[in-house]
């Protein structure tokens, strides 16, 4: 008998993307007092997605606080606070204007477990919005290839409301720094969240869809876009297995490994520039492993992103441009 | 005659609304620019008002629901004690302004 089966069906509440991050943090926040929140605007405003809505009111103004645009000073007090006891989320509203915030992340909260031996840790997570939609060459980056190669940092990226709760909570009880990366498509979306309080464990991906021709590996928002593609591929006589990232570091090459062992094909598709990115990582890690398999890297042009909606989109992977690379690929 | 009240739209990227309060009872009359219900899109109020005289008659997707752009939601009727139809695909939408705040 299958898991399924003998699994009863676990009760789910439908909300808003935005509503499952504020739920993880709620709970974190009456969890662990040494909890506290950084970011613009999400105190009385209630943060611009409004994924922080409530938070300031019920758990005050010294736990739920207001900062300068100044995105070091920020990602810096983080991590100073943190390595001082208290545990701290900072959110950078986008990716873009994490670069600002990578010195203290990468040069004092990943490293500090290590050159301090154990003495110091530092447990934060770095919340951050990335993607393309209508905001222009500086609004729109996927910078998440560039931390996955840090000692000592951890980085996950959900897709659905319940992979953002559960992923965010485990995020939060981590002894060391953690990048929690969403996408602006996302907080559009809605999804069924487990009505009982839970977490989603780091380090694992998830076999979304099960093919027998070709292993399709995502993360984020393209997530969708690659559950697209494949039911497209479908439509043809392609079989593609859409295997979910979830966490970008550590990355669970074995889930990655064991699904390209059985289809003998691999296609990564990401927002993210293809060179030194997310699909060149996974491919050389599965050649490593597994040997070489025929491989492509599903991306966008090299190009910056547009804030004219026309160019936006001819700039990014879609459906369309996936499902005819991996025909190509597959006809090779 | 017979009228559905209708999530309206188009609303930039909002696909799916969620009931928030219905204002008013069955049987409640309504005036042109009078609330009739608030919706909650991902990240904004959707106040629905009235386009024309009418009647509550039917609240079809209470406060909680998950409804699409375009759903019926609720019947009004232009005099008090009109029948309902039991099949509610032919029925007119109620003229209904909205504003998203």
């Amino acid at each position: 008998m299958s898991d399924t089966a003998t699994t009863p069906a676990i009760p789910t509440t439908r909300m808003f993307f935005r509503e499952a991050i504020i739920r993880a943090l709620a709970e974190e926040m009456e969890r662990d007092a040494r909890l506290i929140l950084l970011g613009q605007d999400i105190g009385a405003f209630g943060g611009s997605y409004k994924e922080f809505v409530g938070l300031q009111e019920r758990f005050g103004k010294d736990r739920v606080r207001d900062t300068p645009i100044a995105e070091a000073a920020m990602v810096g007090l983080g991590v100073g606070a943190s390595a001082m006891g208290h545990r701290t989320l900072v959110n950078i509203t986008y990716m873009d204007f994490l670069m600002l915030g990578l010195d203290p992340l990468i040069n004092f909260a990943a490293k500090a477990r290590f050159k301090s031996g154990g003495q110091i840790r530092v447990p934060l997570v770095v919340k951050t919005t990335a993607g393309a939609k209508g905001q222009g060459v500086a609004h729109s980056q996927c910078i998440e290839s560039w931390l996955m190669g840090v000692p000592g940092l951890k980085v996950v990226a959900p897709s659905t409301c319940a992979d953002a709760y559960g992923l965010l909570k485990s995020a939060l009880r981590e002894e060391g720094p953690v990048v929690f990366v969403d996408h602006k498509r996302l907080f559009p979306t809605s999804g069924e969240v487990p009505t009982q309080e839970g977490t989603v464990p780091i380090g694992r991906s998830r076999i979304l869809r099960p093919g027998r021709d070709i292993t399709l590996t995502v993360h984020g928002y393209c997530t969708r876009i690659a559950l697209e593609a494949a039911e497209l591929l479908s439509a043809k006589g392609i079989s593609a297995e859409v295997v979910e990232l979830v966490s970008l570091a550590p990355l669970d090459i074995e889930t990655i490994c064991g699904s390209v062992s059985r289809t003998g094909a691999l296609a990564t598709l990401e927002e993210g520039q293809l060179v030194c990115g997310v699909g060149a990582e996974v491919a050389f890690q599965v050649n490593e492993r597994i040997g070489p398999v025929p491989s492509c890297r599903i991306g966008p042009r090299a190009a910056p992103v547009s804030s004219s909606p026309l160019l936006e989109a001819a700039t990014l992977a879609n459906s369309g441009t996936a499902v005819t690379a991996i025909i190509e690929l597959l006809e090779k | 005659m017979i009228y559905a009240l209708v999530v309206p739209g188009p609303i930039p990227d909002v696909e799916q609304i969620r009931i928030l309060e219905w204002h008013g009872a069955i049987g409640q009359k309504f005036e042109p620019e009078e609330m009739l219900v608030e919706l909650e899109t991902y990240k904004a109020l959707v106040e629905v008002r009235a386009g024309q005289p009418g009647f509550l008659r039917k609240i079809i997707s209470e406060a909680g629901n998950w409804e699409d752009v375009g759903a019926p939601i609720a019947l009004f009727s232009d005099t008090a004690d009109e029948a309902l139809p039991a099949n509610t695909e032919q029925i007119a939408d109620l003229p209904a302004s909205f504003e998203v705040s």
